[in-house]
């Protein structure tokens, strides 16, 4: 099956995957909300991150990753679209965003315009 | 409407309110958007001749139609304003993602006016805006303004969302020297605007917001831009030496075209050039790219400075920073050109204008011209201590930013030697040596916003040959040429894209992502038109703000005094023979003025501005 691999050290947080997703699943409509990957930046790294399941109740407990010198909220690179943050929710309607592996093949639309080998289509 | 949101938020400081306007279609067919709906709003709404710190100077920020689309390079946000520094208008490219998030907002443009009485900050999320009393950010560095105000939000996630355009202490303190900065980038040719937004008392605007922008033809839309994302992969230019090094990598060709300036334009020849070549900066720098709002080159390189005078986070060095914070003030230590440049993002001063004014004063002492008493402070040309010193104190200390802070036509002038300063229209020049490059020294003497090469790009074929090669030493076609590139920055600021593309692919391979993106059937002519359209607006705010014929020349050493050394030894700049020629293709008269039927012709029907009448 294909996966998708990111490289946290290549992102350059350019975005273009964020509308790349977004131009994809509403026609004419560029808007990084309602994309289902988001970049996130924690420290000197972006996170790419593409939207999980749907859960209708946040995590009880809450994780704190530390990795070299800098600790991360797991809740900001975490997939799901969950009520304790607000992405992966579209804004106007609470609808919830998932990724569904789109775009033509060989690529998904975030693959493709994502220049800098951060993304990347794997097969395994 | 498409990649327009068609709406302008306008914010009267002095009466601390605000309204939502809507743009008037046809201006944005006419300017497009970005800087040319900035020029046409500023030429209709302000006096040119004003004192540009007074209250009724105007500062715009503007978005263009192609911002926040994923068309690529779609990030720049043009701030447009009488600048402090030189008495013409500035128009400023700021990178990043404060300008497509400002479309995300729903707004292509904010007009601020009139001055708040204590400091505040524009606070933008989507309809809810603010503003906010900012006492305690006074006096913070810019990466400190932008971190304080995230955190302090209540929404704890919201910060991650929110993008800032600051001015550091250098713009509260009126340096005219200042600039505005987002995410650690300065705003490209924003000598003279951050004092413009310290007058105001405006400490920063920050936005968020969660609309779209409509793209016309999607399919057609995103397949242009897989295009072009291969083209530009596939161009040596944009796909290794910039996404690599940044403009760094222009250093050691500027050198061998014997361009890059040394000890404020003194000459072009000078040892070291290996401590400041690409090896050196990878070896001085851990580089990580960065990248503006959906740009593929990714060209910014941001890095750490972990030195026992200074530790900062921010930009690692650029060509720009390289020429005027090192090498024209005599410094070839890329440590501390990466620290001084980190302290200009910091303090929000211009490096170009803030560089200028160091290498000037460091003439002018060479000389014996000045002494460390006159300006209560040492500057030599080479001491990297004199160079981190005088950026920090021109910045926060009234005195130094009351002398040095006004920039080196000031400073020259005031010394006695006028011709030390090595700029025009009031604003230092980027470092590139007209001697050198014919074409960028007619554009130099040209500009409408100061001599920045990031307002013609002639050394993509002086320099690099990217179109057709061009010998950089002749002035024989030189005139067209400048033209072109002038009027090709002045649609693509107005789109809201970025120049460096036009590395690796034609300007022609733009239209087809304007007009799929806008809904429109624009041909590269047509775009072009609206270039020369607004270039020749942007001529006519400067005329009436007083500049005439005598505005557009270079300082005599490039016209007196050939280079004595390195590959263009014994050139000058051939302005007087080039100009009278780029005048004409322009369509001016001999003293330069555009003429009204030449106005008409471009659909510059109210060209009086009602200015006539008073
Ligand atoms: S397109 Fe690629 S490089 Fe750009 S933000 Fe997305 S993952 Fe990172
Ligand atoms: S694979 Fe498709 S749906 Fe999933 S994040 Fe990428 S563009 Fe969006
Ligand atoms: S080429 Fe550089 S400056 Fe231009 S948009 Fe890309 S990252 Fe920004």
């Amino acid at each position: 099956m294909a996966r998708i691999k990111i490289d946290h050290s290549r992102c350059t947080g350019c975005r273009h995957c964020e509308i790349a997703c977004s131009l994809n699943h509403v026609a004419g409509t560029a808007n990084p909300r309602r994309a289902r990957i988001r970049v996130f930046k924690e420290g000197s790294t972006y996170f790419p991150t593409i939207a999980g399941p749907f859960v209708d109740a946040a995590c009880t407990s809450k994780i704190d990753v530390v990795l070299g010198d800098q600790t991360y909220n797991m809740c900001l690179v975490c997939r799901a679209s969950c009520p304790e943050k607000p992405f992966f929710i579209e804004a106007e309607t609470g609808f919830p965003l998932k990724c569904d592996f789109c775009g033509i093949p060989p690529s998904p639309s975030c693959v493709r315009w994502c220049n800098s080998g951060a993304l990347e289509l794997i097969e395994d | 409407m498409y990649g327009h949101t068609g709406r302008c938020l306008r914010v009267n400081l002095s009466r601390n309110d605000y309204q939502i306007e809507t743009l008037p279609q046809e201006l944005m067919e006419q300017y497009l958007g970005g800087r040319g709906l900035g020029v046409k709003v500023l030429f209709d709404e302000i006096d040119p001749r004003l004192d540009p710190l007074s209250e009724d100077n105007k500062l715009i920020f503007a978005s263009g139609p192609l911002v926040g689309t994923g068309a690529v390079t779609g990030a720049s946000c043009n701030v447009v304003t009488k600048s402090a520094l030189s008495q013409t208008i500035a128009s400023a490219k700021l990178r990043g993602h404060f300008g497509a998030e400002l479309k995300f907002a729903g707004f292509d443009m904010i007009i601020v006016e009139g001055k708040a009485e204590r400091p505040v900050i524009l606070s933008i999320a989507d309809d809810k805006i603010a503003i906010q009393p900012s006492l305690e950010y006074w006096g913070r560095t810019t990466s400190e303004t932008e971190a304080m105000f995230r955190a302090a939000l209540a929404d704890k996630w919201a910060g991650r969302e929110t993008y800032l355009v600051s001015i550091g202490p250098a713009g509260e303190n009126l340096a005219a020297v200042a600039n505005v900065v987002t995410d650690g980038f300065l705003a490209v040719g924003g000598a003279g605007i951050g004092a413009v937004m310290g007058s105001k008392n405006l400490k920063a605007i920050a936005v968020k917001g969660n609309r779209s922008v409509l793209v016309a033809d999607t399919s057609r839309f995103v397949q242009v831009i897989t295009t072009i994302i291969n083209k530009l992969n596939s161009a040596p230019l944009t796909s290794q030496s910039m996404s690599v090094w940044g403009s760094a990598f222009l250093v050691r060709l500027c050198y061998e075209k014997g361009a890059v300036p040394f000890k404020n334009f003194q000459t072009t020849s000078f040892e070291g050039l290996r401590h400041v070549g690409t090896e050196a900066l990878a070896s001085a720098f851990p580089l990580r790219s960065r990248g503006c709002f959906s740009c593929p080159i990714a060209c910014i390189k941001k890095s750490d400075v972990q030195d026992s005078r200074f530790k900062g986070k921010g930009m690692a060095p650029t060509y720009l920073a390289i020429g005027a914070l090192g090498l024209n003030c005599g410094i070839t230590d890329l440590t501390t050109v990466g620290m001084a440049n980190i302290i200009c993002a910091e303090m929000g001063l211009d490096p170009i204008a803030a560089g200028g004014a160091v290498a000037t004063v460091m003439e002018l002492a060479e000389k014996g011209l000045v002494s460390k008493e006159a300006l209560k402070i040492d500057m030599r040309f080479g001491e990297t201590d004199h160079l981190v010193t005088a950026l920090t104190l021109m910045a926060t200390k009234k005195g130094h930013v009351r002398r040095i802070g006004r920039g080196a036509k000031a400073l020259a002038e005031e010394f006695g030697a006028p011709e030390l300063f090595m700029g025009v229209k009031g604003i230092s020049m980027a470092p590139f040596d007209p001697r050198a490059l014919q074409g960028m020294g007619l554009h130099f003497a040209t500009s409408n916003c100061g001599p920045h090469h990031l307002y013609a790009y002639t050394f993509i074929d002086e320099l690099l040959n990217v179109h057709e090669p061009v010998d950089p030493a002749t002035t024989e076609g030189k005139p067209a040429l400048v033209k072109t590139y002038q009027d090709t920055t002045a649609v693509t600021d107005s789109l809201g894209l970025c120049n460096w593309p036009l590395m690796g692919l034609k300007f022609k391979n733009f239209v087809p992502m304007v007009n799929s993106c806008l809904g429109t059937r624009l041909a590269a002519d047509d775009l072009l038109l609206i270039g020369e359209r607004i270039w020749n607006l942007e001529r006519l705010f400067n005329q009436t703000a007083g500049l005439g014929v005598s505005d557009d020349i270079l300082p005599g050493r490039f016209i007196d005094e050939p280079l004595p050394a390195g590959p263009a030894q014994g050139q000058v700049a051939g302005i007087k023979e080039m100009l009278p020629e780029y005048y004409r293709l322009r369509g001016w008269d001999e003293s330069g003025t555009p003429p009204r039927d030449r106005l008409q012709a471009l659909g510059i029907e109210d060209s009086t501005n009602g200015q006539d009448q008073d």
